[in-house]
C-alpha cells in the first residue's frame, strides 16, 4: 500500500542508457478503445516476475528495476505490471480496475456495476504525467465490488460469483466503448499502458505500492497498433499473464475458450492464454502441472516412454485438450491469487523463448525473467536455473518453490 | 474380336479417343489385344488395329513392349456451340439411344471452381521461428473418436480416467483411406489398401458389405460401414474393427444408396453380400430405419451397445446445403466422429446427374461445420473427417486448416495403384484390375506392389504436411485444425471467403 517513497527515477540513467534511441513514431495511439480493424496482435517481449514466498512484501521499485534492465526487449509500445496482495483490508472484494477514455464510458460502467452489485468503494488510481509519453492518457479508476447475492446473467442464476464477474467484465469490454477492465481479481491489480516500462512505472508511481508478488511485461510489438488495452499483463479474475511469444495456434486456442463461454475482446494471443488457464485450472479443476501439460505437452514418442499410468494420463490430456496446445514460441509468467498467491513460469515445449528462474540465497524470494540480468540486478547472489521446455516452475506464498520446472511432468498430479 | 454392334436406331456417338499404332515399331505380339478389357483394339489382317470404344485407360500404352501405341484425344467432331457444348450433346445422344439414366464413376469431371486452389497458406517470418522437420519434432498423430471436452476430477482432486472414457483410435498421420467396398473394387485392390493402412498405421474404410474373412488380420486398421443395404453387418463384424461408421450419404451421390452393378457381382461378391450372382446390388436411398434425427440417435445407441462402447461410432454424411445444422444434429445424436464427403468425391458407380449437380464443395462444408460446431460448443466433442477430392498434400493441409481433424481420400490411393481416372468403374472391366471382379483382370493387380505404392504416396504426403506445418511454425497437427487465421483467400469470390471464415490475401492481423 502507499507509504513507500522510493523514487523510480533513481533508475533513470539506466533507462536512458537503454532507451536513449529515438522512439519510433506511431501514427495513432489508442487508450481504452480498441483500435478499429484490429483482429489479432502479437509481440516480442520481456517478462519478469518476483514473489515473496515468506511473510515479506515487495516494493514496486524492485520489479521496475528487473523489467527495465532488459531494455533491449521493448520498444516503447507497451508495458505493464500486475501486483498481488495490494489490498489486504479489502481482500474479499473484487477489485475492478478500468481504463477510461471519457466520462461517458465511466458512467456506462458504473451503471452496469450498480445494476448488478454494490460498489463498496471506488477511487481514482493515482497517475501522474510523464513528459516523454505521448497522449492519449486514459484515466484509471478502481472499484471494489460485490456482486448481488442473487445475481443473474443472461437468464442464468446458477453462476458462481467468479463466473458472474467473468461475464460482467467481458460484457463491459465488448460493449462499452471507451472502457476496458484491465483486472478484476481480489486483492490484486494491473497497471499497464502504452510506453516504456520505466514510463509506465512513473505514470502509475509504482513504488508507492508493495505486494506479495509482481509480474511484469515490456512489449516489442511487431505489427500491431499501440493500444493501452492491448498491453500486458492480461488478466481475468485473479489470473494475470505476461507473455513473450507468438502463438501460431491462436485460431484453434480461441475456439476452445469461445466454446467454453469466454468472449475475446482484446484479440491477443495472451488474452486467450489467460482464459485457458482460467478454464483448465479454475473451471475444470486441473492441477497446475496438468494444465501446463495441456498447453505444452510432451511429444507422443516421449509419452510412450512414460510409465503406463502417466502415459494414459498424458494421452488423455493431449486428446481431450488438444485445442489448448499453445503452438509456437512462448514463455509466460502467470500470477494467481487462489488459493494462495502463486507464480507460474512456463516455456513452450521447444523452448523457443527464453525463461529463467532464480531463488534468493535465503529462499524467501523467487524470481522469473526472460534474462538472467533481470534477476542479478536485484539479487546478485541468486541461485538460477532454466526450467525444462514445457515444464512449469511453481512458487507459492507459504510453500516456497512447489515445482522447479525440471521434474517429471506429473509430479504434483494425482492420477 | 470386333467392337460391340450398335442396335437398330442407336445414334453413333463419335469416338473420344484415338489409338495410333506405329506399325514400324509394333512387334505384333498382340499383348495390347490381351490387355484391352474394353475390346478397343484387335489383330486384324496381320496388323494391330483400333476398333473404337477406347476409354484412354492407358493399359495398352503402358504394356506395349515396343512403345508403339499412343492415345490421343480426338478434337471435337461437333460443330462449335458454347451452350450446347460437346458434353451436353453426347449426353443427349446417349440417352436417345439407351433411354436410361446415365451412369458414371469417379468424382465429377466438370471444371467447377476448386477453392483449395484459391487459398494460400501462411509461413513464419521473424516474429516466430519456422521449424525444420528434419531436425525438430513435428507431430502428425491424429485421433479418431469422441471427446468429452474436459477431464473428470474426483472430489479428492484426482484426475479420473476410469469409468467411461470415450474410445479413441490413434493414427500416425491425419489420413484415412475412405470407404471403398469389396465389390466396387477387386479383392486384390482392397487387400492392397488394407495392407497400406496397416503399414502406415492409419485407418481405412471397409465400404459397404463388411470385411472379407481373409482381411480380418487388418481389422485393427479398418472402420466398418453400416450402409442402408446393411450388407455384411453383424454384431461380431462390427466389434472386430477399429470403429464403425453409419453411412448416410456419399459426396458423389447424396441422397442415393450404394450402387453395385450386376456386372461386378461375381461369385465372391455374391457370397460376401449374400445376394444372387450377377444382380445389381442397389442399397436403399435412405436407411429405412432412419427417417429422422431421433432415429439416427437410436441407431447410434444400438451400435454403441453392440460394440460395448469400446470403439468409436461415427456417421458419414454427404455435404449438402444445410450441412452445418445437420452436423450439429449428428453430434448431438451421439456420433463420436462425423465424416463429411464433398460433392467432388469419387464413387464406383453413380447416376451422372447426381454426381455432377448435387451437393456442396468440401472446402465450404468443412469450414461451415467447424464454425457451427464451435458456436454450439460441440467441436471438442467430436472428430471431423473430411473427404471429397483431396488430391494432394496441399489439399490436405488446407482441409485441416479449414477445420478437419482427419482427411479422407480414395481416388489418390487408387491412382497410386494404377488407376487412370477413366471413369469406367461402373462397367466392371477395369483393365488395371482395380474396379473389376473378373478374375483374369483382378490378377493383374499385385497387392504387394500396389500397397507399397500407396504407402509411399501417403508417407510423402505426411512429410509434406510436416514441411508445411514447420514453415508455419506449428509442430503438431492439432494446432492446425481449424486454424483459418493461417489461410488467405486468393480467388474471385470474396463472399465465399467470408462464408469459409478465411481472410482475403493482403489482410494481416489488424
Amino acid at each position: 500500500m502507499p507509504g513507500t517513497t522510493c523514487n523510480v527515477s533513481a533508475n533513470r540513467d539506466l533507462a536512458y542508457f537503454n532507451h536513449g534511441a529515438e522512439r519510433y513514431d506511431t501514427p495513432a495511439i489508442y487508450g481504452a478503445t480498441r483500435p478499429p480493424g484490429l483482429t489479432h496482435q502479437d509481440n516480442g517481449c520481456g517478462i519478469a516476475g518476483c514473489i515473496s514466498v515468506g511473510t515479506g512484501c515487495i516494493s514496486g521499485e524492485k520489479i521496475v528495476l528487473m523489467l527495465e534492465t532488459m531494455g533491449e526487449r521493448e520498444n516503447g509500445l507497451g508495458a505493464g505490471y500486475a501486483a498481488y496482495g495490494l489490498f489486504p483490508e479489502r481482500r474479499d472484494d473484487y477489485c475492478l480496475q478500468f481504463l477510461f477514455d471519457h466520462e461517458k464510458a465511466k458512467e456506462g460502467v458504473e451503471e452496469s456495476l450498480n445494476s448488478t452489485g454494490t460498489i463498496v468503494k471506488d477511487e481514482r488510481v493515482y497517475t501522474r504525467p510523464v513528459k516523454t509519453m505521448k497522449p492519449p492518457f486514459p484515466f484509471v479508476w478502481r472499484y471494489f465490488f460485490r456482486p448481488n447475492p442473487k445475481h443473474e446473467w443472461g437468464g442464468r442464476t446458477d453462476l458462481s460469483d467468479d463466473d458472474f464477474i467473468v461475464q460482467l467484465t467481458m460484457h463491459i469490454n465488448g460493449s462499452i466503448s471507451g472502457a476496458i477492465c484491465v483486472s478484476s481479481g481480489k486483492d490484486m491489480a494491473v497497471f499497464k499502458g502504452n510506453g516504456y516500462s520505466h514510463e509506465i512505472a512513473q505514470f502509475y508511481d509504482l513504488p508507492r505500492y508493495s505486494g506479495k508478488m509482481w509480474i511484469s511485461h515490456s512489449r516489442f510489438p511487431t505489427n500491431s497498433p499501440a493500444w493501452w488495452g492491448g498491453a500486458h499483463p492480461m488478466s481475468i479474475l485473479d489470473w494475470a499473464v505476461c507473455h513473450n511469444g507468438e502463438i501460431t495456434s491462436y485460431g484453434v486456442n480461441r475456439k476452445l475458450v469461445e466454446m467454453n463461454g469466454y468472449r475475446c475482446t482484446v484479440l491477443t494471443d495472451t488474452e486467450v492464454v489467460t482464459y485457458i488457464w482460467d478454464l483448465l485450472v479454475r473451471k475444470h479443476g486441473l492441477p497446475i502441472p496438468a494444465a501446463a501439460f495441456a498447453m505444452a505437452p510432451w511429444y507422443h514418442v516421449d509419452i510412450r516412454r512414460l510409465d503406463p499410468e502417466s502415459a494414459c494420463l498424458a494421452t488423455s490430456i493431449r486428446s481431450t485438450y488438444k485445442e489448448a496446445l499453445l503452438n509456437g514460441p512462448f514463455s509466460i509468467v502467470v500470477g494467481r491469487r487462489e488459493p494462495e498467491v502463486t507464480m507460474i513460469a512456463l516455456a513452450d515445449r521447444k523452448k523457443l523463448r527464453p525463461l529463467l528462474v532464480g531463488r534468493s540465497p535465503d529462499g524467501k524470494m523467487v524470481y522469473s525473467a526472460s534474462e538472467e540480468c533481470a534477476v542479478r540486478v536485484v539479487e546478485p547472489n541468486a541461485e538460477t536455473w532454466t526450467p525444462n521446455a514445457g515444464s512449469p516452475m511453481i512458487a507459492q506464498v507459504g510453500k516456497g518453490i512447489v515445482r522447479m520446472g525440471t521434474e517429471h511432468p506429473f509430479v504434483g498430479v494425482k492420477q | 474380336m470386333t467392337a460391340p454392334k450398335k442396335k437398330r436406331g442407336e445414334l453413333e456417338v463419335p469416338e473420344r479417343f484415338k489409338l495410333t499404332i506405329d506399325h514400324d515399331l509394333c512387334k505384333r505380339c498382340k499383348r495390347c489385344v490381351t490387355e484391352c478389357s474394353y475390346r478397343a483394339i484387335a489383330f486384324l489382317e496381320g496388323k494391330i488395329k483400333p476398333l473404337g470404344g477406347c476409354v484412354a485407360c492407358g493399359r495398352c500404352v503402358n504394356m506395349c513392349p515396343a512403345h508403339a501405341i499412343e492415345v490421343h484425344q480426338i478434337p471435337s467432331q461437333f460443330p462449335p456451340h458454347a451452350n450446347f457444348n460437346e458434353r451436353v450433346r453426347r449426353a443427349i445422344m446417349s440417352q436417345a439411344s439407351t433411354g436410361g439414366v446415365l451412369l458414371t464413376s469417379c468424382g465429377t469431371d466438370i471444371a467447377y471452381p476448386v477453392m483449395f486452389d484459391e487459398m494460400l497458406l501462411d509461413a513464419a517470418q521473424v516474429t516466430n521461428p519456422s521449424i525444420d522437420p528434419l531436425r525438430e519434432t513435428v507431430e502428425t498423430v491424429a485421433y479418431l473418436g469422441g471427446r468429452k471436452g474436459r477431464l473428470e476430477i474426483s472430489d479428492e482432486g484426482r484426475i479420473y480416467l476410469g469409468g467411461d472414457p470415450a474410445p479413441m483410435v490413434a493414427m500416425d498421420m491425419p489420413i484415412m483411406i475412405g470407404h471403398i467396398s469389396l465389390g466396387s473394387v477387386s479383392y486384390n485392390a482392397q487387400k492392397a489398401l488394407l495392407m497400406a493402412a496397416k503399414e502406415l498405421n492409419i485407418l481405412a474404410g471397409s465400404g459397404e458389405g463388411g470385411l472379407h474373412p481373409d482381411f480380418h488380420p487388418f481389422a485393427d486398421n479398418v472402420i466398418s460401414e453400416i450402409a442402408s443395404g446393411r450388407f455384411g453387418v453383424t454384431g461380431e463384424s462390427l466389434k472386430r474393427t477399429a470403429g464403425v461408421e453409419i453411412k448416410i450419404g456419399q459426396g458423389a451421390k447424396p441422397g442415393h444408396g450404394g450402387h453395385l452393378p450386376g456386372e461386378k457381382v461375381s461369385a465372391l461378391i455374391s457370397q460376401t453380400r449374400m445376394i444372387p450372382l450377377g444382380t445389381d446390388a442397389l442399397s436403399p436411398y435412405p436407411h429405412h430405419d432412419i427417417y429422422s434425427i431421433e432415429d439416427l440417435q437410436q441407431l447410434i445407441s444400438v451400435v454403441k451397445e453392440s460394440v460395448e462402447y469400446k470403439i468409436p461410432v461415427g456417421v458419414k454424411i454427404a455435404a449438402v446445403h444445410n450441412i452445418g445444422a445437420i452436423a450439429s444434429g449428428v453430434v448431438r445424436a451421439g456420433a463420436d466422429f462425423i465424416t463429411i464427403d464433398g460433392f467432388r468425391g469419387g464413387t464406383g458407380s453413380t447416376p451422372r446427374i447426381i454426381r455432377d449437380h448435387v451437393g456442396l464443395p468440401i472446402e465450404v462444408a468443412i469450414s461451415v461445420v467447424d464454425q457451427r460446431l464451435t458456436q454450439e460448443g460441440l467441436r471438442n466433442r467430436v472428430t471431423v473427417c473430411a473427404g471429397g477430392s483431396i488430391r494432394s498434400s496441399a489439399d490436405m493441409v488446407k482441409a485441416i486448416a479449414l477445420g478437419a481433424d482427419v482427411i479422407m481420400t480414395c481416388t489418390a490411393a487408387l491412382i497410386a495403384m494404377g488407376c487412370r481416372v477413366c471413369q469406367q468403374c461402373h462397367r466392371g472391366i477395369c483393365s488395371w484390375g482395380i474396379t473389376t471382379q473378373r478374375e483374369e483382370l483382378v490378377a493383374r493387380l499385385d497387392p504387394d506392389v500396389a500397397a507399397a505404392r500407396v504407402v509411399r504416396l501417403f508417407r510423402s504426403w505426411n512429410e509434406e504436411l510436416k514441411e508445411i506445418m514447420g514453415a508455419m511454425g506449428i509442430d503438431s497437427v492439432e494446432s492446425l485444425v481449424g486454424n483459418r487465421d493461417r489461410l488467405r483467400y486468393f480467388g474471385p469470390n470474396s463472399k465465399i471467403a467470408e462464408i469459409m471464415g478465411v481472410k482475403h490475401v493482403g489482410e494481416g492481423w489488424g
